[in-house]
């Protein structure tokens, strides 16, 4: 290594500039290789193009994949609640407990036999002809 | 010297270049060659789980589609025992915080070193409990529940299930497979954050759920009057059955002893048991009613034909039969309404064991009536060419015969619906998605068949009036409404002797009202009661005070005039502080045995103690005053007072009104008074 560096110090090496002037020179412009280039420069954005839709998609797909199990876990959460509730009011509707808080909370008695009136409830004439067919059914 | 040397250069990177590029090509061809389906399957094991889902049970709806059996979702504590480094500590946590032996979960985490159940099914507040612990390697697990929101009320009919949801009586056992869905599972992709990615079901839900035939209303007023009667005549047991006798849906089965299916696992077996199906009994003097209907139909005898009853005794094959009073010469109507053995044993003995036999078939006892609930007994007939000669007698009042209290309603209905025999049946439809399951899926329907004809089944009615009319079930009488029954006092075999129990009884009464056109049969039977035991001083009671509110409640025309009452208002204190609150249902009374028996007998007992008063007054009448003669002022004001709307025409006096003086209207009834001039109408002549 070291006699190489020796050796690099001992030759003499000379720079020469010379001035090239280019400008002069007019570039001949080919239309077919310029369509290649565009088309092909189209082509390359095309694809690039499709390729990040692609990868865009897939992730969205990923995205939204995550979101619609955080929604069906919130579904799911949201059904037990209502199931939940369901059972409640089931059991807030139960007959026994509205007949014990009827009497010994609000102080209320069953109706006796007749006090109910039902304004529905078939007129004499009615009544009348229900009696004569029961005597008729008599043997 | 250069170019050749950076062409060298080149030269090596780009073969190592290459042979990288070989290189990883040769390993990417290797994996997806090669390794492809091991990578795969370790992928897949990192992403995917498999989780299992507990079967879901549908809910069991009343005929109104008011739930009585629903399920929820409710957590799991599992834990996976190689996980946890110190086992004895963490049994130590889990017991504090779900009040369970350490020893116990000790045992449980050293079953097993990959999954342990530490407790299933667990109330909010011990879920909130044990995940605040946060121990490593417990974990929870969704799993389906059962529930009883109305506690006892139908508890022997919907059944109840085990840990796994499987039903294990009643309708819970009968329909399992329609109710059930098979257990499922949830494939859930993940990424490596363990979020969840994706999620697939693979179970297809086909689970039905149950539409009785039940009424929750009509139910709860079975299990009240049953309750209450029980606490009454101090009775070992009883049933109540009510049943629509044009298509044999049952509106009510009640049963006591009752349970609640929310605490299954803590309740006796025999406390489970659905007597209405399942209890034997001798039916005594109910069974009457298909000895004279054989006779009727066979027209052996007639309702007027008169059959003496020799003094109340008659010896069959050497045996003495003793009437409960001695009667003499009674109609056939009255063998039945004072319900004399004698006469009934006379009438049996001219229709002869075979018909009689066919007649009893008839009727469906001997047989199951292919009620849709499980455990049902077929009774205890014997063949006709088992029995003795004191058969006819013994059989014709009830006796050598065991029936089901469903077998016995059913051959009452058909009394009532002239003469069709329907199975009884406990469920309406199956639904799915809110709609009825098509026909090929539904439960089968039976046609129903004839066991009489409907005159027969006509006189009998006529004839089972008499009994609540005049006879021995006059306290089965109603208030409004026209009723038919027969009553039974049946002694029980006493298990020590061998024979007929003088002291034990089992007290009936079934019956139907209204009399034309029936709305509900209904059976009472109390086992055992003490002191009155007697069918019409302790079941017919019942029966009145069923069949009233269930007539009301199902808005039943009245046939008969309401007996005038006295109702007298009171303002009742309403809560007294020092009573407990109604106890709410709640999800986690289901790890206790709790039993809302206490708050069933109270208002049992307020029922009782307080018939009479009542907080409205509407039944009561007014009398109309006299008002002739009065002024315009003195008549409005005396009609305010007394409570009613005065219509007034003219001026003057009042010379006409309408009602008259001393009839009766109710409070606000309209009273039109006619006013003039009294001077011109005496001069006119025309007096009142």
């Amino acid at each position: 290594m070291a006699r190489t560096r020796k050796k690099a110090s001992k030759t003499t090496e000379f720079y020469t500039v010379k001035r090239i002037d280019n400008s002069r020179l007019v570039r001949t412009v080919a239309p077919s290789r310029l369509r290649e280039c565009l088309r092909l420069v189209a082509l390359g954005g095309l694809v690039t193009a499709g390729a990040l839709l692609y990868t865009w998609q897939h992730f969205q797909c990923i995205q939204l994949s995550y979101q619609v199990e955080a929604l069906k876990a919130q579904q799911a959460e949201a059904r037990g609640l209502n199931q939940q509730l369901r059972l409640e009011v089931a059991g807030l509707r139960d007959p026994m407990r509205i007949d014990v808080i009827a009497r010994r909370q609000l102080g209320l008695t069953a109706p006796v036999s007749g006090q109910v009136e039902n304004l529905n409830s078939p007129s004499d004439a009615e009544l009348a002809q229900v009696r004569l067919a029961q005597a008729a059914n008599r043997p | 010297m250069d170019l050749r040397r950076t062409r060298l250069r080149l030269l090596i990177v780009a073969s190592l270049a290459a042979l990288w590029m070989v290189a990883a090509a040769g390993r990417l061809a290797y994996l997806q060659l090669f390794c492809y389906s091991d990578y795969l399957a370790r992928a897949l094991r990192q992403q995917r789980h498999i989780v299992q889902i507990s079967p879901k049970r549908a809910p069991i709806y009343d005929r109104n589609l008011l739930p009585l059996a629903m399920s929820i979702e409710v957590d799991s504590c599992f834990a996976v025992p190689s996980e946890i480094a110190d086992q004895e500590m963490a049994a130590r946590l889990l017991a504090g915080a779900l009040g369970i032996p350490q020893s116990v979960i000790e045992e449980r985490l050293a079953s097993s070193s990959s999954f342990a159940w530490v407790e299933r099914k667990l109330s909010p507040e011990k879920t909130r409990r044990v995940a605040a612990l946060n121990l490593k390697g417990i974990y929870f697990q969704k799993e389906n529940q059962r529930f009883y929101p109305k506690r006892e009320l139908a508890a022997h009919v919907l059944g109840y299930v085990d840990i796994d949801e499987k039903g294990l009586a009643g309708v819970e056992y009968e329909l399992n497979d329609q109710i059930r869905t098979k257990p499922g599972r949830v494939l859930v992709l993940g990424d490596a954050r363990h979020r969840l990615l994706e999620s697939r079901e693979n179970t297809q839900d086909t689970s039905a759920s149950v539409v009785l035939t039940l009424d929750e209303k009509i139910q709860y007023i079975a299990e009240k009057e049953l309750s209450t009667a029980i606490a009454e005549t101090h009775a070992i047991a009883g049933t109540i059955l009510i049943e629509n006798p044009s298509n044999g849906e049952l509106l009510a089965v009640a049963n006591w002893p009752r349970f609640n299916p929310n605490a299954a696992k803590d309740t006796p077996p025999e406390m489970m048991m659905d007597r209405a199906v399942s209890a034997l009994y001798e039916p005594g003097s109910t069974f009457k009613i298909i000895t004279l209907a054989a006779a009727l139909e066979e027209a052996i005898t007639r309702p007027d034909e008169v059959v003496d009853c020799q003094n109340g005794a008659i010896y069959i094959a050497g045996h003495r039969i003793r009437d409960h009073k001695p009667f003499g010469l009674l109609p056939v109507s009255q063998v039945l309404a004072q319900s004399s053995d004698v006469g009934a044993i006379k009438i049996a003995l001219r229709l002869g064991a075979p018909k009689f036999y066919d007649y009893i078939r008839a009727f469906g006892f001997g047989a199951p009536t292919g009620i849709d609930l499980p455990g049902e007994s077929k009774g205890i007939l014997r063949r006709v060419e088992n029995w003795t000669p004191i058969s006819v007698g013994s059989i014709s009042m009830g006796q050598e015969v065991g029936v089901t209290p469903v077998q016995l309603i059913t051959a009452v209905s058909a009394i009532a619906n002239g003469g069709l025999i329907y199975r009884p049946h406990v469920v309406k439809e199956l639904r799915r998605e809110g709609q009825p399951l098509p026909a090929e899926e539904a439960p089968e329907k039976t046609e129903p068949r004839r066991a009489i004809s409907a005159k027969t089944a006509a006189t009998l009615r006529w004839m089972l009036e008499g009994v609540v009319r005049e006879g021995t079930g006059k306290l089965a009488r109603l208030d409004g409404w026209t009723a038919a029954g027969k009553t039974g006092s049946a002694q029980k075999i006493d298990p020590a002797t061998g024979r007929y129990s003088p002291t034990q009884l089992i007290a009936s009464f079934t019956g139907f009202a209204p009399l034309n056109n029936p709305a509900v049969t209904i059976l009472i039977s109390l086992d055992s009661p003490v002191g009155l035991h007697e069918g019409g001083e302790v079941a017919a009671p019942v029966f009145k005070r069923v069949a009233e509110q269930v007539l009301s409640y199902l808005d039943v025309p009245r046939d008969i005039p309401v007996r005038e009452r006295i109702l007298t208002a009171s303002r009742k204190t309403p809560s007294s502080n020092a009573l407990p609150d109604v106890t709410d249902f709640s999800p986690g009374e289901t790890s206790g045995a709790t039993d809302s028996s206490a708050e069933f007998a109270e208002a049992a007992s307020l029922r009782a103690t307080a018939p009479q008063t009542v907080a409205l007054a509407e039944g009561a009448r007014i009398t109309v005053p006299k008002l002739k003669g009065k002024t315009v002022r003195e008549v409005t004001e005396e009609c305010f007072r007394l409570g009613l709307s005065p219509v007034l025409i003219g001026t003057g006096v009042a010379l006409e009104q309408s009602p008259n003086a001393g009839q009766p209207t109710r409070p606000g009834g309209r009273v039109t008074v006619r006013f003039g001039n009294a001077a011109r109408r005496n001069g006119s002549g025309k007096g009142d």
